[in-house]
């Protein structure tokens, strides 16, 4: 028998730690609320986000087809198919045709607006359904009817001109009859975010309207719907690959539905991204919470790790009960905030479905929903190894006499090995699973320097509050001793403060920094007006018109081409291997220019400018970043596709440009010899000294009058739009971040929570020495006080600094230090410190001395 | 009886007490503290006790009998000097093999009870039958528990329990694993004078019915005489050498 004992079956033992553990949370969670609140809200905002993200991935590839409009689309700009083109594109498939664009249409009373034009033929749409209301057949809907053309208009434009169906507006030279509003195209997306409502007339109409001049900026869109036997992935592509090799000049953007909508999928993955730091932020911060509550478990469970020890159990094994122990509660945690992220896409569809303009498909993402729960569980790993470590050092002699001093010794080298293993782990994690690997590179740098400098912070002021001099007032010596006595809260303090401050102060300073950008004041020197589509043989008649118009403002016009890089340095456009930042350079078609001189806003950093009278072969100047982007240099060559003509031109200067100034910009800029004789029309800012709606309204009407076929964007407007699609993106932000902040008030409560027994045992002595609660009140809010002002100066620091990191260089927008956020966020953490210090403290103050001392 | 360990240096049948001492310590010195606060604990201690012997270690408070207490127990490493306890030396072994061989043949007992407030009594006892990875642990806890009379109170948590039902439910995990040596400080400390009475009787009967060594630390004279032997601490030292012959009466 003895024998038999010592080798006794040693899966009995293995499960032993998962049976202690369990036997200790038999009695409850209490004292791990924090612990899983923690873990539960920054896994909640990863599964959240990436649920979310997921089903809109999803929405989108089960959509594609029906976003792009048929199986491929193809389109052009500034010039129709040549007959030729549309032959072969007939021959393959069903042929949807297609164009838009952005056009003045003006009301019965003389009321103008911006419209964004679409002209459809019969057959539209091939996939999907057009949603009228009332709802009528599309044939019906683009007929001519009573001398006039029908138009289906967005609700919005009827609300803006005052207008009701049957009322008749006009658009260039032809007149409509509104028949029908529009409430869904089934294309939308695919064209990007508008501008401006729709308008959806037939192609009749559009020529009717005498908008379509050479160089307009128009683009047909030519959808193929393939035969349903061919309709493929594998069969688009074998069209593709034909079209172009069919016709290599044509010059036209190819989409299929893998490639439905890149500039948004690229949106998406790139939020999403961002999010996902944020709900890691959070996580950081709930971990600072899990270690604060597994050091006082442990320290709660040091008689009962003693009595294991006394009772034979060697330090590994006890270690390994108390780890099962926080992996369970992790789990725990994890699994509730799973539950809530994996809901959100189901939430956020059943409350906000009809007015979301993206196809959002909610479903379970395993992967997601699995990534976020390894979040959890590493992070709870990586945190709550250092104080479990601790049990290896718990003495059992601690049972037979109190140890009064708490040796603050580092865990064992394995310990530390396991616990680097861990954070590597994470750390890898993060950064494998990252879109931008290198902005999450940045965020774990950026997260381990502030918690370096929070450490360093909280060592600091606990150095600082011993050296000082002893003040003679008792409260003010109690509270500068309690910064810095063994075991303060000022390290855990210190550590949950400062980090949600800073994650607080970088996200309000965005905020306000994206919200300035957007929807306060414009640019010093930004234009009011755009004026599209201005024929070039009226370029001068239009500038003096506007000089004559606004007198004391500046007038800027430029002609205007649009193309598509074909290839540069002899690689194909599909072949060069852009940067994440220049990509979209080579996605979609670029505006194009030409000038004898440097233009405004932009400054020569590399090569020459061109002699204003030259006239050797084509030369082009390209943004500086963008040509990094692109692995480009002086000397390279670069062939445009302009009206379906391959132009190529030298590299013989990189220039910087200003793009906040909002003025013209082009990313290139050719010599004025490179476009002779190619239809084109001019692009015209105006930007006077100061604005009025009274004023623009006049010049909007007066230009309309003088030169029906230019078109004129109201700047402040469009900034309008972009600022409503940025609300809604800040508003994510804010909801994610507000998660982080709840992770940091929760940590926070609970570190302050973790010292109110020495606050009950400090208060109930002073009282038997005759201290009132005023005065003890007193000493404890000074405490408080002075550790949230230091961490607050430390938080505004951090945060400012990963703020203008973010909105300069993530975002390449102007950074305004935003005084009176960072202001209210400190006031705010002080009020919180000092609050939820003082509310614990209360209760602390109110024992009665005698049931303590009796205990103690 | 039950032999929880297959080490050579198994429990002694009470037979052969004399053969060997069951506790053996020489020259011991223990220091606590570091630097200026460092306290000379135990100074230059020699001691024998025979297998099977009950023992009451004395003195006032400070002289280090709780923590020579703790070095028999293999709880506190000694600065110099050698423990050999049932034939095992102390010196020779690291932090868990202490543990391990304290769950097999070392029981302890505290003056405030330790029991591990979120497991029953019962599973309070299996621990350290759980622990050396005994097949039968909880019938075995059980039947330790009627031992010492509380077969009603299996499924009581330590909080549902009186003081000195407590300190029965640690004398019955102490005495579970059938150790070699019951060391217990101060084990009626907490407790009123009936209540320690009991809880001394129950000691002293178990001691007879197990022939194991034990060794009290205490107080209490009258306890302390209930002893085979006394061991008067002072200062860290044996007060008197202790008469040979008292070897031979206790024999």
């Amino acid at each position: 028998m003895s024998l038999a004992v010592e080798s006794s079956p040693r899966t009995a033992i293995s499960l032993l730690p998962l049976r202690y553990a369990i036997r200790e949370l038999r009695s409850g969670l209490r004292g791990f609320y924090v612990f899983i609140a923690c873990i539960a809200l920054g896994v909640m905002a990863i599964a959240g986000v990436g649920s979310v993200a997921g089903s809109l991935a999803a929405g989108l590839s089960e959509q594609g087809r029906t976003l792009l409009g048929g199986d491929v689309s193809l389109s052009l700009i500034q010039r129709e198919a040549k007959p030729d083109e549309l032959a072969f594109l007939r021959a393959h498939g069903t042929v949807s045709v297609a164009a838009t664009m952005r056009a003045m249409v003006r009301a019965p009373d003389g009321q103008l607006a911006l419209t964004e034009m679409k002209a459809v033929d019969a057959a539209y749409p091939m996939l999907g359904a057009l949603a009228l209301e009332p709802s009528m057949p599309v044939a019906q809907l683009l007929a001519e009817r009573n001398g006039a053309f029908s138009a289906a208009v967005d609700p919005v434009l009827l609300a803006r001109l005052g207008l009701k169906i049957g009322d008749r507006v006009n658009i260039g030279e032809a007149a409509f009859e509104i028949r029908s509003a529009v409430t869904s195209e089934p294309d939308k997306l695919a064209g990007g975010i508008g501008f401006a409502p729709r308008v959806l007339v037939s192609e009749e109409a559009l020529r009717a309207t005498h908008l379509l001049q050479p160089g307009s900026l128009v683009r047909w869109i030519y959808r193929v719907r393939l035969p349903d036997n061919n309709a493929t992935d594998a069969g688009a592509k074998a069209f593709i690959d034909a079209t172009r090799a069919t016709l290599p000049n044509a010059g036209w953007e190819i989409r299929s539905q893998s490639n439905a909508s890149p500039q948004l999928e690229r949106t998406i993955k790139r939020f999403t991204q961002f999010l996902t730091l944020v709900g890691l932020a959070a996580l950081l911060v709930g971990g600072v919470g899990v270690a604060n509550a597994v050091k006082s478990h442990i320290d709660r469970r040091r008689d009962v790790i003693a009595a294991f020890k006394s009772l034979g159990a060697p330090a590994s094994r006890i270690f390994a009960i108390y780890l099962t122990q926080v992996m369970m509660l992790a789990a725990i945690g994890s699994l509730i905030g799973l539950a809530v992220g994996a809901a959100l896409p189901f939430v956020i569809v059943g409350l906000f479905g009809k007015l979301l303009p993206l196809p959002v498909e909610p479903a379970l993402h395993g992967g997601e929903l699995a990534m976020a729960f390894v979040y959890g569980l590493l992070t709870a790993l990586a945190f709550g190894l250092w104080p479990l470590a601790r049990i290896h050092d718990v003495p059992v002699a601690a049972l037979f006499r109190d140890t009064v001093s708490e040796e603050r010794r580092r865990p064992r080298l394995p310990y530390l090995i396991g616990m680097a293993a861990v954070i590597a782990l994470l750390i890898a994690v993060v950064i494998a699973l990252a879109y931008d690997k290198r902005i999450a590179a940045i965020f774990v740098a950026a997260s381990i320097v502030v918690f370096a400098l929070l450490r360093a912070l909280a060592a600091g002021l606990m150095a600082v509050a011993r050296r000082l001099p002893r003040p003679r007032g008792t409260m003010l010596r109690l509270a500068l001793s309690n910064i810095h006595r063994p075991g303060a809260l000022t390290p855990s303090v210190v550590l949950s403060l400062g980090l949600g401050l800073a994650v607080l102060v970088t996200i309000t300073q965005i905020d306000g920094n994206l919200r300035r950008q957007f929807m306060a004041a414009l640019p010093d020197h930004a234009p009011s007006f755009y004026f599209i589509d201005i024929p070039s043989t009226d370029a001068e008649r239009f500038d003096a018109f506007l000089k004559q118009q606004a007198p004391n403002a500046t007038v800027e016009d430029v002609p205007m081409l649009r193309g598509r890089i074909v290839s540069a340095r002899g690689v194909k456009a599909e072949d060069l291997k852009p940067t994440h930042d220049a990509e979209w350079v080579l996605q979609s078609d670029r505006g194009l220019t030409y000038t004898a001189e440097v233009p405004r806003g932009s400054k020569v950093v590399e090569g020459e400018w061109w002699a204003p009278d030259y006239s050797g072969p084509p030369l082009v100047s390209f943004e500086k970043k963008l040509a990094d982007g692109l692995g480009l240099k002086i000397g390279d060559e670069v062939v445009v596709n302009v009206l379906g003509r391959n132009i190529s031109a030298t590299i013989s200067n990189l220039r910087s440009v200003d793009w906040q100034s909002l003025g013209i910009n082009f990313v290139l800029v050719f010599s004025p010899n490179a476009f002779r004789g190619a239809p084109h029309t001019h692009i015209a800012t105006l930007t006077p000294p100061t604005t009025s709606a009274d004023e623009d309204a006049r010049i909007v009407k007066a230009v309309a009058n003088a030169f029906p076929m230019v078109t004129s964007v109201r700047v402040r407007e469009a900034l309008q739009t972009i600022g409503t699609v940025v609300t809604n993106l800040v508003l994510a932000i804010r909801g994610a971040s507000a998660i982080t902040l709840l992770a940091a008030i929760l940590v926070l409560g609970g570190a302050l929570a973790a010292g109110h027994r020495h606050r009950v045992y400090d208060a109930v002595i002073l009282k038997t020495l005759g201290a009132t609660r005023a005065r003890l009140l007193g000493a404890y809010a000074l405490e408080y006080l002075m550790i949230g002002i230091a961490t607050a100066v430390f938080g505004v620091l951090a945060g400012s600094v990963a703020a203008w990191l973010i909105v300069t260089r993530l975002m390449t927008l102007g950074f305004v230090w935003q005084a009176g956020n960072a202001a209210a966020v400190v006031a705010a953490a002080l009020a919180v410190t000092v609050g939820l210090g003082l509310a614990g403290t209360l209760s602390a103050l109110n024992r009665k001395p005698a049931s303590v001392l009796r205990s103690l | 009886m039950d032999n929880l360990t297959a080490s050579p240096a198994s429990s002694v049948p009470s037979a052969t007490r004399d053969a060997t001492p069951s506790i053996s310590i020489t020259n011991l010195d223990l220091s606590l503290g570091t630097g200026a606060a460092r306290v000379h604990i135990l100074k230059n201690i020699s001691l024998r006790i025979a297998t099977g012997e009950a023992i009451g270690l004395v003195g006032a408070s400070g002289s280090g009998k709780s923590t020579l207490l703790m070095v028999m127990a293999g709880l506190e490493r000694p600065d110099s000097g050698e423990v050999v306890v049932n034939g095992t030396s102390f010196n020779a072994l690291d932090e868990d093999a202490l543990a391990r061989f304290r769950g097999r043949h070392v029981g302890i007992v505290f003056q405030s009870f330790h029991l591990i407030p979120t497991m029953t009594a019962l599973e309070n006892v299996s621990v350290p039958l759980e622990l050396a990875g005994h097949p039968d642990a909880a019938a075995r806890a059980a039947r330790e528990l009627e031992l010492v009379g509380l077969n009603e109170r299996l499924h009581h948590y330590p909080r549902q329990l009186s003081g000195g039902e407590q300190q029965r439910v640690a004398i019955a995990r102490a005495l579970a694993p059938d150790p070699a040596i019951l060391v217990a400080d101060e084990p009626t400390g907490n407790l009123d004078e009936t209540t320690g009475q009991q809880i001394v009787d129950l000691l002293f009967a178990q001691h007879a019915a197990r022939g194991m060594t034990m060794v009290l630390v205490t107080h209490d004279a009258a306890l302390a005489h209930k002893c085979d032997r006394v061991v008067r601490l002072r200062s860290g030292q044996i007060e008197t050498p202790e008469p040979e012959r008292r070897w031979t009466e206790t024999a």
